[in-house]
């Protein structure tokens, strides 16, 4: 991760791991009886984007291996809640941050993981280190 | 972010017609530099100190913000969910320096790119700030 790109694909990451996890700790220490099911999904897409901050700030094959999966879960939660909390939103009585796909947030955690992808993508073209 | 309640209601005493207008005057500040910031991203230049400037007023406005919340909740007329309201004004303020301290490092367009996100964002929770005020 040395490019600027890259590193301002980081500081987005950062940003959204931030706001996530802040937002579920208030609703997991505060109000969890609420909603159980949407308030755990919520902590745990905030876990999700913390490693995969820290993994995208790192380099080498297991940062990006992390990444990799980090992203993927992402992106797979994003597009499963979001399609179930469309069609049975019994399942969500509060919303989660990957509710309706992340309209809560701007969208940004549907689009997030779409860069973070073509991100991996794109430099894994790159040699990385000499195999040993 | 989305929750359909009025989770912060501020009563009585608070000065409603001071309040809304600097939370549109941030969020006006904040999409101008934004533009600005994004049309230097497009040219692919950097962040300028005026920018930098720009940003400081913004904050400069982010602190009567916070000045007048504590005000009126020394006035016993706090907000309803005081955790939420600080946690988003407390928040707020951490972002325009740590896009500042980028645009040092990063002498690139990426410095422009991370100033866009930065002051969308400000400009983003003074719109959710306004909408716990005004309620579902």
């Amino acid at each position: 991760m040395t490019s600027g790109a890259g590193r301002a694909l980081v500081a987005v990451y950062g940003l959204l791991a931030v706001a996530a996890t802040a937002r579920s700790l208030v609703q997991v220490l505060r109000d969890l009886d609420r909603a159980p099911v949407a308030y755990l999904l919520s902590a745990f897409a905030a876990l999700v984007y913390v490693v995969a901050t820290l993994a995208l700030a790192r380099t080498g094959p297991r940062a990006r291996r992390v990444a990799w999966v980090a992203v993927t879960i992402e992106m797979v939660g994003v597009v499963v809640v979001g399609t179930l909390s469309l069609l049975v939103p019994s399942l969500f009585p509060e919303p989660t941050v990957w509710s309706t796909f992340g309209a809560g947030y701007g969208f940004v955690p549907l689009v997030l993981p779409g860069l973070g992808l073509l991100w991996l993508r794109r430099t894994s073209s790159v040699p990385a280190e000499p195999r040993r | 972010m989305g929750t359909g309640r009025a989770e912060v209601v501020l009563r009585g005493s608070y000065p409603r017609g001071v309040w809304i207008p600097l939370l549109l005057l941030v969020g006006l500040l904040c999409l101008g530099l934004a533009a600005w910031a994004g049309w230097r991203a497009l040219t692919d230049r950097p962040v300028i100190l005026r920018q930098l400037l720009a940003g400081a007023v913004i904050e400069a406005v982010l602190v009567v913000q916070v000045v007048l919340g504590l005000v009126v909740t020394a006035a016993g007329d706090g907000p309803d969910d005081p955790v939420t309201y600080w946690g988003y004004l407390v928040t707020t303020l951490f972002v325009l320096p740590v896009a500042a301290v980028w645009a040092f490092t990063e002498r690139t367009r990426w410095s422009s790119v991370v100033l866009v996100v930065a002051t969308v964002t400000v400009a983003f929770l003074q719109y959710r700030l306004l909408q716990v005020w005004v309620g579902p």
